[in-house]
């Protein structure tokens, strides 16, 4: 009885197997290559330039397979609703896919770039904090530094990644902008600023729609979005556009050169008098970078045990969470130890110092981010009150 | 009297050999000088307060911990490696602290790109969709129903090295080499799930999409979803990590740790790629052309040696000491086939001894016994080949054909240099002039 249950949904199955795979997903040469002498398992060329290992009798390299789960249509879950499925599908893509209808000018961008996002990514995209430039100026100007490389001179010029001059499309922006930013309050923007985002991002870069300026007036929509072309554009290898996108890849791959990789026959490989003569032995310079925290030990002792564990860790939670706005300029927030910054703030009234930490002001996010209570976000407010007097 | 009964349970011509072998040892133990102390050991000369009270009840820890001496080994991060407040950062992995081929899950390197997430499980849903017969919605228990597999693979975020691709950063293994880990991950091919769903022939692509802060997704090309693609919720035999994607994560063996999207909430495919933020701004390797890679995959054949390393110094060792040089291949393209070690800094090879099991995208452990001499100096350089015909470059070679901007895939062969007292440093052999055009 099951064995003829069996030989029923097995036919189904290998009919879907071989619709699936006539669309062109399989066609990478399914034929055997070599053996390897490690698990004497056959292995098949795989698009990522290795190998993979096709299930041969019972086993995949050198791990068993149950081959039952492999004839069977599992129908486990639900089909979603329309609803779930407008709500979830959001992804924008390049051709407009997922980009809705909205519209938004460089200059209401500007406004919500100083109230939402200067702290992290500084003025005018400049970057700082450790987070991303946005922008070092012209687009087009610094597209062309992207064939700068230290490889021969240390000392020359490097190339300039940022939006303008490196990202291939600008769909990645508004997507990114729309559901990854603010950092600390995500998805709560509307198309509206998101367009008037981009529409800045594009302003300050200096990036040209269809021949045109994008100055302060430019209002963006959808359909001038769609006009955009990135001068990076054409800046990446292997192709992955197109109904011939993935033979391309699996092409690039099969040739080590393409990516800095070297074959070698194992029997011919170098063993002796591999390098030449005057070979030069490079350190760490200036002990390299090692502010390491915790602190490298590999001493097996109790840990030290400090009052400040028994209890909450006041500078602790100040370096992981309040210092990152509040210790330099241009972050938009009181810098920790400046006397006129905080006195500008304490005419507020502690009370109101103490509400705006706890609801959040401008680019700050309730409790700056931080997951402590009520009374532990005072004692964070009050350090810096106290070493800015 | 245990100890007896061994001895009496091995076969005649085993004990014999056994005690030839210690009969030898005992000569060359007695000429040497560490064996013959001047004074009584207090470790053993005193009964130690742990063996003279009760201990914890098994009550206690109810979820085990490690040892409070073992508290220096752990994840560390550096300021230079993060953003601001440590949200899109990354804490990587104590491997010169590490045992075999498996990571502790509380070791495991941590990544992310908007904060760990925490996930309520009851709240999970997978969405898989686009070109399928049908979509459907899963939930977390919904997931666990479909027959699971358990496989051992390394994740290794592609930038592991990509500081040093102009000279040595970090005299430390850990910052050199830990941005990886490794674990036995236990879920579902996705190829499984796709056969009640169907996928329409024009599917060349799959968005993998986190639910977290950064939404974080990635393009994966079809033929990986089709061999080994994987949707875990296994982590060396519990429930993944926060820091893993608790409850759910996707797993593309041998592939960018990026790739292996955490806190997994949705599957589309579609005919063409989406640019997503991490696979067009970061994660692309610019060449001297001006072009960049997108689209990197694999992490090519890689080693390190573990022991010695700058926190696991010889200053210990005396002249005549043999001592096991220790360390770890892995290539995230296929199988380890071999690891040769020099120690001149890649003039000379002999061929180092595989250990353990040997498994496909995976780390592999490798050793060769040393008998040290007080005061040498040795550059130690590693170099794993793989079953798809890859070996590691020379720094020189990779860099001929990468430059030194592209921050990622850096699997140049890596050297460490033992110091006339024992002290082990990061170095970089480089010949004048290696950099050729290619």
């Amino acid at each position: 009885m099951f064995n003829t249950n069996y030989k029923l949904i097995a036919t189904a199955s290998v009919l879907s197997i071989a619709t699936l795979f006539s669309a062109g997903c399989m066609d990478d040469g399914a034929t055997p290559t070599k053996t390897t002498k490690a698990n004497t398992a056959t292995t098949i060329a795989s698009i990522d330039g290795g190998v993979k290992y096709p299930v041969i009798g019972d086993k995949t390299g050198p791990y068993y397979v149950n081959n039952q789960s492999n004839m069977m249509k599992i129908n486990n879950g639900r089909v979603p609703t329309a609803n779930e499925l407008v709500a979830w599908d959001k992804d924008v893509m390049p051709d407009g896919t997922g980009l809705p209808e909205g519209s938004g000018s460089v200059e209401d961008g500007e406004e919500i770039y100083e109230a939402q996002c200067v702290m992290c990514h500084g003025d005018f995209g400049s970057g700082g904090g450790g987070y991303p430039s946005l922008s070092k100026g012209n687009a087009d100007e610094l597209q062309k530094t992207l064939t700068n490389n230290r490889w021969k001179d240390p000392e020359a010029d490097g190339p300039t990644r940022v939006f303008g001059s490196y990202w291939p499309v600008a769909s990645t922006m508004w997507w990114y902008i729309r559901d990854g930013m603010p950092h600390t309050k995500s998805k709560t923007l509307s198309n509206d600023e998101v367009y008037a985002l981009t529409a800045y991002m594009l302003n300050i870069n200096e990036i040209t729609i269809d021949g045109e300026e994008v100055d302060d007036e430019y209002v963006l929509n959808r359909e001038k979005f769609l006009k955009i072309k990135m001068p990076n554009r054409d800046g990446f290898e292997p192709n992955i556009d197109g109904p011939n996108a993935l033979k391309d890849v699996r092409k690039y791959y099969e040739n080590p050169a393409n990516f800095g990789a070297k074959k070698v026959n194992p029997a011919t490989r170098c063993m002796k008098d591999c390098q030449e003569k005057s070979v030069v032995v490079t350190r760490v310079e200036n002990g390299g970078i090692s502010e390491f925290l915790p602190p490298m030990s590999v001493v097996r002792d109790l840990p030290k045990k400090e009052a400040s564990d028994m209890g909450f860790n006041v500078l602790k939670n100040y370096e992981d969470n309040c210092m990152p706005c509040h210790v330099a300029d241009g972050m938009g927030a009181p810098v920790t130890g400046d006397k006129e910054g905080w006195a500008e703030v304490l005419a507020k009234g502690m009370s109101g110092v103490y509400k705006n930490a706890l609801e959040g002001i401008n680019g700050m996010p309730a409790k700056g981010g931080a997951s402590v209570s009520d009374d532990e976000l005072k004692l964070l407010v009050d350090y810096m009150i106290d070493n800015s007097k | 009297m245990d100890n007896k009964k061994s001895i009496n349970d091995l076969d005649i011509s085993d004990r014999r050999n056994f005690f030839k072998r210690t009969a030898a040892l005992g000569v060359t133990a007695l000429a040497g000088t560490s064996l013959i102390a001047s004074e009584d050991d207090h470790a053993i000369m005193h009964h130690p307060e742990w063996g003279q009270k009760w201990g914890d009840p098994v009550t206690k820890n109810r979820y085990g911990i490690p040892s409070a001496y073992e508290h220096n080994n752990t994840r560390r991060n550096t300021k230079l490696l993060a953003s601001g407040n440590y949200r899109a950062s990354i804490a990587v992995t104590p491997i010169h602290e590490s045992e075999g081929i498996i990571t502790p899950n509380g070791l495991f390197f941590s990544r992310s790109h908007g904060g760990t997430a925490h996930i309520d499980p009851k709240e999970y849903r997978l969405m898989i969709h686009g070109l399928v017969e049908k979509p459907i919605v899963l939930t977390l228990d919904q997931l666990k129903r479909y027959p699971s597999v358990t496989r051992t693979h390394f994740i290794e975020c592609p930038a592991n090295g990509g500081q040093e691709w102009r000279g040595p950063q970090f005299n430390s293994l850990q910052f050199a080499k830990g941005f990886m880990a490794s674990a036995e991950w236990t879920g579902v091919y996705i190829k499984t799930i796709l056969e009640d769903l169907g996928l329409k022939p024009e599917a060349q692509w799959m968005l993998a999409e986190g639910s977290d802060n950064s939404e974080m997704g990635r393009s994966v090309p079809i033929d990986k979803i089709l061999d080994d693609a994987m949707i875990v919720w296994g982590q060396n035999g519990e429930a993944l990590r926060p820091e893993q994607g608790y409850p759910v994560r996707l797993l593309l063996p041998g592939w960018e740790g990026n790739l292996c999207v955490k806190w997994l909430k949705r599957l589309d495919f579609a005919a063409e790629p989406w640019y997503a933020k991490e696979e067009t701004s970061k994660y692309t390797a610019l060449k001297p052309s001006g072009k960049a890679i997108q689209h990197f995959y694999a992490n090519e054949v890689n080693s390190t040696v573990v022991s010695p390393s700058p926190e696991k110094p010889w200053t210990d060792l005396e002249d005549g000491d043999i001592v096991e040089i220790e360390g770890l291949a892995w290539s995230g393209m296929g199988t380890i086939t071999g690891i040769d070690l020099s120690f001149d800094g890649g003039n000379n090879y002999v061929q180092a001894k595989i250990k353990g099991l040997l498994l496909p995208k995976s780390w592999t452990r490798w050793s060769y016994m040393h008998t040290y001499k007080k005061g040498e100096v040795l550059l130690l350089t590693s170099r794993a080949m793989d079953d798809a015909g890859y070996i590691q470059p020379t720094i020189d070679e990779e860099v001929s054909i990468m430059g030194v901007e592209s921050v990622y895939h850096r699997n140049g062969v890596e050297t460490w240099e033992v110091t006339p007292t024992g002290e082990v440093n990061h170095v970089q052999v480089r010949t004048p002039g290696g950099i050729k055009d290619v």
